[in-house]
């Protein structure tokens, strides 16, 4: 009797789940979805609150100002204004692709960066945001699994494998988990070339953002010291004007929050 | 019949393990969970921070040194206490009014010279009509160009900006020059940039007593001659930027300038600048009888390199056509006087005093301690082999730097750094931010 109440579910779990897979979308359809909820479509600038973690005990916060415009290639261009701590308070980072500079308005000096140059910085992290992984990844479905979201709740997802196709993506290859009920991104780990974790991330604390409930907070875990943790606050998202004749050096020296 | 009980079993195990594998990802991830469990700092100062009308940084810095003296027996002190303000504020939409201030109190100052010597780096206005693609800026501006780490020949506006020096890293000198008054425009399109600038002549000279007057604007330094530049930049791709100069002074023919940075590698950046015009040589400069103008190139180029364990290396090479060369400055060691004279002179026009120079730049960010960062340098004279060898060792708390720094000079009698009247600096500084 037991065995037959055993194959009945597993025939309805095995039944639920090719439904399941009849009816999903495709896995660049969850990508693109899950892109949409991270980041907004239109320029917009959000206040970044970074506090540092080792473990457990906080080490570190730094706030930035971040300016991002969706490029027409996809990709978001960004300019990364220092707030706190002081001493690196109005320093500036643009991010438009390759082209990296660092402007330092004491110095007046415009520093071009390498991408490992600028990995060394918190302004990094913020790829973890602001990143269209559709554009720069081939994505795969890999299948459901049952995954625990930032709010420690357990999601059924959708796990995306994806391996780099741009020349300048930060990272070699990404696994993704999407919540497979709104395709909200629940956590995703970045590798290196060398198939080395970097890091893990969890997308969590969803509020209404420019017209979209949109993750506020980002934990990210480092690859190769867990106990080493950021957590990415991101809060007052504004809608605004960024003209794509900003986002160039020679704007830098020029540029003042409005 | 036997089997089925086997045969049952090996499928709920398989089964167990596939759901077990599915459980997986929640339940590997100790680590994770004390992550989740952490609350992020409160947003302190995030409210407003994308409309902030107007932006401030200020500084303290403290210095407490020892100059071992080359000419002399015993050392000599080296204190210093400064004051550095940078203040933006929005006048009205689009207008904003930028001031950039440094005063620095020297012990003991040098004969004749006032202990307390301010700079007044910027003052001026900036108008932004609405789009934001044009701007027009009047007033004392600090306008830099170049991407080279030591000597930037297409730096136009750099002679006789430096009122005091603090610091013998090139980037740090950049904090204390003088901005130049001038009239200035700029318009940006997608990927290139056109600036203008005109500054007038204010004064015949440079203001003599300028040492003697600490809080003298020394608008003499900057400002004792009309000046003109053009400078166009442009993206020539995702890994290539340029820019192109034009600068003209009074009687004396155009200077033409070009400067480029490029992304090698992941890792790796190039940069390169170089500019040719016709003026007097340096030496007869110095001597106070400038000979006729020549025709001479400047140029400095070099590479970045920045490993993924945070260490960062550059290497440069320099060079300018109106430095005295080898043999010159050989037949100059008859007179050390002049050599000296050459030497302040080469500094006044943060100008390269020998004909060829190299500098090896290394930066090494958490040094063994998180908030731990190594600075150093090494500039050799290529002509005469002398060098000056820099290193600093700063430590981060959230408002304050500790910093140690040492500096060593290293070469024969009669070479450009041999002829430092300081043989080793040592210093203590410490900064508070506010």
């Amino acid at each position: 009797m037991k065995f037959i109440a055993s194959a009945v579910i597993y025939v309805v779990f095995a039944v639920v789940g090719l439904g399941a897979a009849v009816a999903a979308p495709t896995a660049e359809d969850i990508l693109a979805a899950s892109d949409t909820i991270r980041n907004p479509g239109r320029p917009f600038s959000v206040t970044v609150t970074l506090t540092e973690f080792q473990a457990g005990k906080q080490v570190d916060t730094s706030t930035l100002g971040s300016y991002s415009r969706e490029q027409p290639d996809g990709q978001f261009a960004s300019l990364i204004r220092f707030v706190l701590p002081a001493r690196d308070a109005g320093k500036l980072m643009l991010k438009n692709g390759n082209d990296l500079w660092f402007y330092d308005p004491v110095a007046k000096s415009s520093v071009r960066l390498s991408p490992q140059q600028r990995l060394l910085g918190q302004a990094s992290n913020g790829d973890v945001a602001t990143v269209n992984f559709a554009k720069d990844y081939r994505v795969k479905l890999l299948g459901q699994e049952v995954v625990q979201n930032g709010e420690k709740l357990q999601r059924n997802a959708h796990k995306l494998a994806m391996t780099a196709v741009a020349p300048d993506a930060t990272y070699a290859s990404i696994e993704m988990w999407v919540d497979a009920e709104n395709n909200r991104p629940i956590k995703a780990r970045f590798f290196a070339e060398s198939t080395r974790l970097l890091k893990t991330a969890y997308y969590r604390r969803y509020e209404l953002a420019l017209g979209l409930e949109r993750p506020t907070e980002t934990v990210i875990i480092d690859g190769v010291n867990p106990k080493s943790v950021t957590l990415m606050r991101l809060s007052d998202y504004k809608a605004i004007n960024i003209p794509d004749a900003w986002l160039q050096r020679d704007y830098l020296p020029r540029f003042q929050p409005e | 019949m036997r089997s089925m009980p086997h045969a049952r079993s090996l499928f709920k195990v398989s089964v167990l393990s596939l759901a077990m594998l599915q459980a997986l990802p929640a339940l590997a991830a100790g680590d994770d969970l004390d992550a989740l469990s952490l609350e992020s700092a409160p947003a302190e100062a995030a409210a407003g921070v994308a409309s902030a009308a107007s932006t401030s940084q200020i500084f303290v810095e403290g210095a407490l040194g020892n100059a071992t003296q080359r000419f002399q027996s015993g050392s000599r002190e080296v204190n210093r206490a400064s004051f550095d303000l940078t203040h933006s504020a929005r006048l009205a939409p689009g207008l904003r009014a930028v001031v950039s201030n440094r005063l620095d109190y020297l012990h003991p100052a040098d004969p004749g010279t006032d202990a307390a010597v301010n700079s007044l780096r910027e003052a001026y206005v900036s108008w932004q009509p609405e789009g934001g693609n044009t701007v027009v800026e009047l007033g004392r501006i600090n306008l830099r160009f170049g991407p080279a780490y030591g000597y930037n020949p297409t730096d136009f506006f750099r002679d006789g900006a430096l009122r005091t020096l603090t610091t013998v890293n090139p980037f740090a000198l950049r904090e204390n020059r003088l901005g130049t008054v001038m009239l200035r425009g700029q318009h940006l399109w997608s990927g290139a940039a056109l600036s203008v600038a005109y500054s007038p002549k204010i004064t015949e000279a440079p203001n003599p007593n300028a040492k003697v007057d600490g809080w003298s604007l020394d608008l003499g330094a900057t400002n004792n001659r009309d000046r003109a530049l053009i400078a166009l930049s442009t993206q020539l791709s995702q890994n290539v930027n340029s820019q192109v100069l034009l600068y003209k002074e009074p009687s004396r023919s155009a200077t033409v300038g070009a400067n480029v940075t490029a992304l090698l590698s992941d890792g790796a950046v190039a940069h390169a600048e170089w500019s040719r015009g016709s003026e007097p040589d340096l030496l007869s400069r110095a001597l106070g009888a400038p000979g006729p103008a020549v025709k001479r190139n400047r140029f400095a180029g070099g590479v970045t390199y920045t490993t993924l364990s945070k260490l960062s290396m550059t290497a440069e090479y320099q060079y300018t056509g109106f430095a005295v060369g080898r043999s010159e400055w050989q037949a100059l060691s008859a007179a050390p006087l002049a050599q000296l004279g050459y030497l302040r002179e080469s500094l006044r026009l943060l100008e390269l005093a020998p004909r060829q120079a190299y500098l090896l730049y290394v930066t090494q960010k958490s040094l063994g301690l998180k908030n731990l960062d190594l600075t150093a340098f090494l500039r050799i004279n290529a002509d005469d082999q002398s060098r000056l060898a820099w290193a600093e060792l700063r430590h981060h708390w959230p408002s304050f730097d500790l910093t140690l720094q040492a500096q060593q000079y290293f070469g024969k009698p009669s070479t450009e750094f041999g002829l430092s009247p300081q043989r080793r600096v040592v210093q203590v500084l410490g900064t508070y931010y506010f």
